[in-house]
C-alpha cells in the first residue's frame, strides 16, 4: 500500500479518486473519505467522490449521512444512476 | 399441481399493490372493484379483473370466488362493506379469508363473522416507524408470537472484533444470532463502486462480530429489550 501510496500525485484528481477507492475496497473507511474529500476540494462538482462518500456511510450504518451524499452527488448530476437508485432504496422508493 | 389462485376484493393503494405483488410471483388473481377505472388499470397486471360489487352474493358466485384458496378483503373506507363482503366470502366456503381492517372494532367484527386472519397495515407501519425512530438501531422488527421477536440490530460496539460464542451474546442475553448482515464494497470492471449485501445465514460459533454488521437476533421480548439497551 505504501508503495501505491508514493505514487499518487496529490494534485491529480483522478488519481485521489483511484486512492479512494482502493482504501475502500479495502474497508478502509476513514482513508478512503480523506481522500474523497481531498478531491472535493479540487473539484467541489466531483459528483462521483460524494456518491463514494454515501457509500461508506451506508455501510457504516449511517443512513442519513449517506442519504445527504447521494443527494449532492444528484444535485451535480441528476442522471447519475447509481445514486438514484441507492438513494431510492433509502427512502423507501420502489423502482417503477 | 394446480396453481393456487387468489382473489383481492377492493383496488385501492393497498389491495392493488397485493394484487399485483401476487401477480409478480405467478400466482393467479382474480381482483375485484365496483370502479370501472380501478378495475381497467389493474387489468393487465393480473390474471382476471373484474367490476363487481362485493355485496352482492350471486355477482361473487358468479365471479369465481368460491374456487380461490385466499380471498384478501382489502375494503377499507367503508366497514359495513367490508364486513359483508367478509361474510358472503366466508359463506361461498373460501378456506382462508385475509381481511384489511382501519381499526379494533373493525377486527373484532371481521374474527366473529370467520375472517381467518386480520392486518392493519397503517397500525403496524406506524408502530414499525415510532420504534425505529426512538431506537434508531433497530434496523426491523418482527413479532413471531405473542413474546418472541425478531430484531435486526446494528452490532453494539462491545461485540466486534469478538467471536459469536465469546461475545456471550446467547449465555448473557438469552438471545439467538441466526441471521448477519453486512454490506462490502463493490467494484466492476469500469472501476464504478459500489455495495452489495452478503448474509450469513448460518453463525458459526467461531463467526466473527465485526464493526457495522447487522445482527438477526430472536428472543423473548425481555431478552431482547436487555441487548437493545447495550
Amino acid at each position: 500500500m505504501s508503495g501505491d501510496k508514493k505514487n499518487i500525485n496529490e494534485n491529480n484528481e483522478t488519481e485521489l479518486m483511484e486512492l479512494g477507492k482502493f482504501y475502500f475496497l479495502n474497508n478502509k473507511y476513514d482513508e478512503a473519505i480523506a481522500e474523497f474529500k481531498k478531491v472535493i476540494v479540487m473539484n467541489p462538482n466531483n459528483a462521483e467522490a460524494y456518491y463514494n462518500i454515501g457509500l461508506i456511510k451506508e455501510t457504516n450504518n449511517d443512513f442519513d449521512g449517506a442519504k445527504k451524499m447521494y443527494i449532492k452527488a444528484l444535485n451535480i448530476d441528476e442522471s447519475y444512476k447509481s445514486a438514484r437508485e441507492r438513494l431510492n432504496k433509502l427512502i423507501g422508493l420502489e423502482d417503477e | 399441481m394446480q396453481k393456487r389462485q387468489f382473489a383481492v376484493i377492493g383496488l385501492g393503494t393497498f389491495g392493488s399493490n397485493v394484487a399485483k405483488e401476487l401477480a409478480k410471483r405467478n400466482i393467479q388473481v382474480l381482483a375485484i372493484d365496483n370502479d370501472t377505472e380501478i378495475v381497467n388499470r389493474i387489468s393487465s397486471f393480473v390474471t382476471q379483473a373484474l367490476v363487481a360489487d362485493a355485496t352482492d352474493e350471486k355477482a361473487m358466485k358468479d365471479a369465481g370466488i368460491a374456487d380461490c384458496d385466499t380471498v384478501i378483503v382489502s375494503i377499507g373506507e367503508n366497514i359495513e362493506t367490508s364486513i359483508l363482503a367478509t361474510l358472503i366470502v366466508k359463506e361461498l366456503g373460501v378456506k382462508n379469508v385475509i381481511v384489511k381492517c382501519v381499526s379494533l372494532w373493525h377486527s373484532k367484527i371481521a374474527v366473529k363473522i370467520g375472517a381467518d386472519k386480520v392486518v392493519y397495515p397503517e397500525f403496524e407501519m406506524a408502530k414499525k416507524l415510532a420504534e425505529n425512530l426512538v431506537s434508531p438501531n433497530i434496523l426491523e422488527q418482527i413479532n413471531l408470537s405473542k413474546d418472541y421477536n425478531l430484531i435486526e440490530l446494528v452490532a453494539p460496539k462491545v461485540f466486534w472484533g469478538k467471536t459469536i460464542k465469546s461475545s456471550g451474546i446467547r449465555n448473557n442475553y438469552e438471545v439467538n444470532i441466526i441471521a448477519v448482515r453486512r454490506h462490502v464494497p463493490v467494484i466492476d470492471d469500469n472501476g464504478h463502486t459500489d455495495i452489495k449485501e452478503e448474509v450469513n445465514m448460518v453463525p458459526g460459533p467461531d463467526d466473527e462480530i465485526m464493526q457495522n454488521d447487522v445482527l438477526v437476533i430472536v428472543g423473548s421480548e425481555k431478552a431482547l429489550s436487555k441487548i437493545k439497551e447495550v
